[in-house]
Order: C-alpha cells, then sequence, then structure tokens
C-alpha cells in the first residue's frame, strides 16, 4: 500500500513538472513570436495621458544606495508639477534620513516620512502603507531605494492607465551590478528569464503579469478599495497582484520601462532574500489558491496560469520530496514505470534550474537580450536551483510551524545593499552633488 | 516553423544511425533522444543560419556518444575497484552528470548562433 501511495505520487509530481516545462516553453515560444515588434509606438499615442503621480520610496537603512536613487528621481523627465516622491524613512539607524531630508530641503516634490522606532521596521508594505496615507496622486509608483529607473521611465508606465481595466503597471528590472562577481551574474540570469521571458509571456497571452513590488505602481483608486498592502503577507507583491485579478482588473507589464537594480552579492544575502521571497510567496498561496479557484473576473487560463504562478515555491521543496521517494521506487523496482519516469524526473529537475525558470527559457532570453557571454554561465544556474531547495523546504517548514502554533512569524529580513553597484553607473561621482 | 520540423526529423535520423552504426542502447541512447528534443526545441526556433544548427545538433550528437562511453567506461572501471556504494552513487548522479553536458552544449552552441549585441550597453541608454 505504502509503494502503491509513493509510486502514485512520484507520477502525480512527475506530472506536475512537466506542466510547469510545457507552460515555460510556450513562454518562451511566445516571447520569440514577439521579439521583433516595436514597442515604443505605445508611448507616442498616449503621450497626452499625464495624471498626478505620486512615487513611494520605502527606505531603512539605505544610505549608501538612496542618494543614488533620489538624484535620479531629480533627472526624470515627467513634469514636475505632476509628480510628488514620498521617501518613507522607516527607523533608519544611518544617514538615510539626513540624506533624504536634504534632497527633500532641495526639491519641493519630495517630502520625506519619518518612522520612529516603534512605528517602523516592520516591513515594506507597512512603509508602504505609511506612505500611501500622504499620496495625493492619481497614480502609485513604488522603487526600492536600490533602484536606478530610466529618465523617462514614469511616462513609459502612466500611459498604459489609459486603459480602465489596467489596475497595476510593471516594469522590467535588469541587474546594475551584475559583473560584480558570479552571485550577481546568476542572478542577472535569473532576471532575464523572469522578466525578459516570464513576465512578457504572460503579458502577451493575457495571463497572470505579476507585480514585482518594485518598478511599478497602481491605480490609486484601486489600491484604496483594495485596503492597501497586507501588511501579515511578506510577499505583498504577490498578495496585491492577485487581489488586483480578483478585482476584474489586470496587470499590465511594459518591458521597455527598465530600472537597474542592485541585486545581492553574496550567497548568505541571496539566503535571505529568497527565504522571504519563498515564504511570503506560499502565505499567498495558502491564501488565494481557492478563490482564484471560484473567481469569476479570471478565465480557465488565467486561473491555470495564476494556480501555477501562486504554488511556484513550492516546487523546489516537491522536486526533493519526488527524489526522495524516487531512489527507494528505482531501487526496489517495484514498478516498471518508474526508471522511465526517473529519468523524466531529473530531466524537470534540471530544467527547473534558476529562479524557477527552465533553462532553455533563460538562454532564450540571453539570446533576445543579444548576451552571448552571459549565455556561458547558463549551466551554473544549478547551484542557484540546489540552493532554492533547502531555501523552500525550510521556508515551508518554518510557515507550517507557526500556523501549527497559531504564531504569525513575519519578521522582515531586509537584504542589505553596499552601494557597490554606483561604479556601474556612468559619471555617477560628477553628477552626483554631495 | 520549418526549422522546428527539419530540426526534429533530423534528430531522429541521426538518432536511428547512431542505434544502428554503433549498436547503441538502454541509457547512452535516451539520452541522446533527449539531448536531440531539447535541442531542436530550445535552439531551432531561434533566428540563424539552419545549416549551423543542424551541424551544431550532429556535433552534439558526437560529443553526447563520446562522453557516454568514457563516463561509462569510468563508471565501470570505478565500480569494479570501490564496489556497489560507487555503483549505488553513480546510479543517482548519471542522470545529473549526464544533463550538465546536454544544458552546457546547448549554452555554447547558443552563443554561436547568437547575435553579438550586448545588453550591457543599456545602462548608457538610460542617460
Amino acid at each position: 500500500m505504502l509503494i502503491e501511495f509513493l509510486e502514485v505520487s512520484f507520477i502525480f509530481l512527475t506530472f506536475l513538472m512537466i506542466a510547469y516545462l510545457i507552460r515555460h516553453y510556450l513562454f518562451t515560444l511566445t516571447v520569440l513570436r514577439n521579439s521583433k515588434k516595436d514597442k515604443t509606438e505605445g508611448i507616442a499615442q498616449n503621450k497626452a495621458y499625464t495624471p498626478k503621480v505620486s512615487i513611494l520610496i520605502p527606505a531603512r537603512n539605505e544610505e549608501h544606495v538612496i542618494e543614488r536613487l533620489l538624484h535620479r528621481i531629480t533627472e526624470l523627465t515627467y513634469s514636475k508639477d505632476k509628480l510628488q516622491v514620498i521617501v518613507i524613512d522607516d527607523a533608519s539607524e544611518d544617514a538615510t534620513g539626513k540624506i533624504a531630508e536634504q534632497y527633500s530641503k532641495d526639491y519641493e516634490y519630495i517630502t520625506v516620512v519619518k518612522r520612529n522606532r516603534e512605528e517602523g521596521g516592520r516591513g515594506k508594505a507597512s512603509a508602504l502603507n505609511a506612505g500611501m496615507q500622504h499620496a495625493k496622486g492619481e497614480i502609485i509608483l513604488c522603487f526600492d531605494a536600490d533602484y536606478y529607473p530610466q529618465k523617462n521611465i514614469v511616462e513609459k508606465l502612466v500611459k498604459e492607465f489609459i486603459d480602465p481595466k489596467v489596475g497595476a503597471v510593471q516594469g522590467r528590472v535588469v541587474v546594475l551590478n551584475e559583473p560584480q562577481n558570479i552571485v550577481t551574474r546568476l542572478v542577472a540570469l535569473e532576471r532575464i528569464g523572469g522578466y525578459r521571458v516570464d513576465q512578457e509571456a504572460r503579458d502577451k497571452l493575457g495571463l497572470v503579469t505579476q507585480f514585482g513590488g518594485t518598478v511599478g505602481g497602481f491605480r490609486r483608486s484601486l489600491l484604496e478599495s483594495l485596503g492597501g498592502w497586507d501588511e501579515t503577507i511578506l510577499a505583498e507583491d504577490t498578495d496585491l497582484t492577485f487581489r488586483v485579478y480578483l478585482a476584474g482588473y489586470r496587470v499590465k507589464y511594459v518591458a521597455d520601462a527598465e530600472c537597474y537594480e542592485e541585486a545581492v552579492e553574496n550567497w548568505r544575502a541571496y539566503w535571505k532574500q529568497r527565504y522571504r521571497w519563498a515564504k511570503g510567496h506560499m502565505q499567498c498561496a495558502f491564501k488565494h489558491s481557492l478563490s482564484v479557484l471560484k473567481s469569476k473576473n479570471l478565465r480557465l487560463v488565467e486561473k491555470i496560469d495564476g494556480l501555477l504562478l501562486l504554488n511556484v515555491y513550492f516546487m523546489p521543496v516537491l522536486i526533493l520530496f519526488s527524489w526522495i521517494v524516487g531512489v527507494p521506487l528505482f531501487f526496489l523496482k517495484f514498478s516498471q514505470w518508474i526508471p522511465a519516469f526517473w529519468t523524466v524526473a531529473v530531466i524537470s529537475l534540471y530544467s527547473s534550474v534558476g529562479n524557477f525558470a527552465p533553462f532553455y527559457e533563460v538562454a532564450v532570453g540571453a539570446y533576445i537580450d543579444g548576451r552571448t557571454r552571459a549565455q556561458w554561465l547558463i549551466p551554473l544556474l544549478i547551484f542557484t536551483f540546489l540552493y532554492n531547495i533547502p531555501i523552500c523546504t525550510k521556508a515551508l517548514l518554518d510557515l507550517l510551524i507557526s500556523k501549527l502554533r497559531g504564531k504569525i512569524d513575519n519578521h522582515w529580513e531586509k537584504t542589505p545593499h553596499t552601494g557597490n553597484g554606483n561604479c556601474y553607473i556612468m559619471n555617477h561621482a560628477k553628477t552626483i552633488k554631495r | 516553423m520549418r526549422h522546428l520540423i527539419l530540426g526534429f526529423t533530423a534528430g531522429t535520423i541521426i538518432s536511428l544511425i547512431f542505434y544502428y552504426l554503433f549498436q547503441i542502447s538502454g541509457e547512452p541512447l535516451k539520452l541522446l533522444i533527449l539531448f536531440n528534443f531539447l535541442f531542436v526545441s530550445a535552439l531551432f526556433p531561434l533566428n540563424g543560419s539552419l545549416r549551423r544548427k543542424l551541424v551544431l545538433l550532429l556535433a552534439g550528437n558526437f560529443i553526447g556518444f563520446l562522453w557516454n562511453n568514457i563516463l561509462y567506461l569510468f563508471a565501470f572501471s570505478a565500480a569494479e575497484h570501490f564496489g556497489v556504494i560507487f555503483s549505488t552513487l553513480f546510479l543517482i548522479l548519471s542522470p545529473f552528470l549526464n544533463l550538465f553536458w546536454i544544458v552546457s552544449f546547448c549554452s555554447i552552441s547558443l552563443t554561436l548562433i547568437s547575435p553579438s549585441k550586448s545588453k550591457r550597453g543599456a545602462i548608457t541608454n538610460a542617460y
């Protein structure tokens, strides 16, 4: 009986992996087909749409990077009369507050919301909600402090809101400090798979495009009606994505609205960041899976894609489980099916390397971007994939334990930013005044 | 689409040639079929010369054939020397080792059919 159970589990898991592989292959083909189309035509058409925009920048101990972003904000081409920038100093213990205050004095459209130790340090969602109370724009955009946007990014993002069905927008994240070391190079490859292929394909196919928490924004009226960011969820971005879709709106991906991020620089920081993402994503899966299935605002394909997206962080755990189950089944030779499925499972396992994008997806993303040298590193994504197995397993176990205990453990482990990406921005030292 | 169809046809023919000419079967044959499937699915839809893709596909099959032979020769010798523990370990890890060369070969092939421009220039576009 136990053997049959293990066998059925193994076969089910293998089919699940194949479903993800087919999904990603379809994404890859879709993006390949669309890669030649001109993406700039939309800007010219919607140039007249220039609503009041509020940009929220949550910052906690970001003294190494905040000035880079604030200086960039002053260079944005969007009319400053229609721009409000709110820096939320989330109980920083370094010079973040001072730097932001200085910019606030020099530029009237920049304001600082200070949070003391009692209010602050409760995570990004909490900081964004605090900033939201001061926002006056029709459109709310969010940027993390370590990001560096294109000068005309606001125009590119905002133009999509002319469509009343668009509730949120998401731009493309590109790694700024990619040449720094092997970790940043691998993260850059993951981002290529995630944004250049995944997000773009989901958008083109009318599936569930994900709001990534930064380089994007919302219609203010919608955000207010949804009650802002959920502070009990670690992946507040994924949570909001699904709330937007469940409310009958959609998230539009704007591929040419690029923003440069400072990626994590070492494996320890990678662990902390991915652990938070995994745990938050799993919280969202528990919270939204049933609602997605029942929703009348989502088409069948959106429901399927939504469920696959919601549950993607369970995959490394399931692969580990299928590996553990597969070994005894293989050796004990209880079934004629297992040797064949064993091979398939391993194909799926390896093909799922990177940030849950199979190798061919990352490869094609790099190909479209013309990143010839980066393609040489694709086999090394196996290490990030293997690293994600204990990360996601620990996240799931911690989540289950906290649920059993009835205690919500939502400690926000902040990703440290060293400012090492500054040297990759041309003339950075010359352009920053202070 | 034409490249995909031609690629799958070529992959099938190459696999059959290897099967009859070199008498390969079992795990090595399965891996060659898998390589042909992955290589054609991932690389043949891309822009680029069909001839170059076919040459790379053929080269990949030869490399895979050599890889399998060398790996299994090594594995049999090592199993004789180290016994059942090595055999068990090898059995668990061999699909991994095989897939490692498949992904590596696909990545290298991609660089040979890719355009040479670099996206790193994009940061200058931000100004």
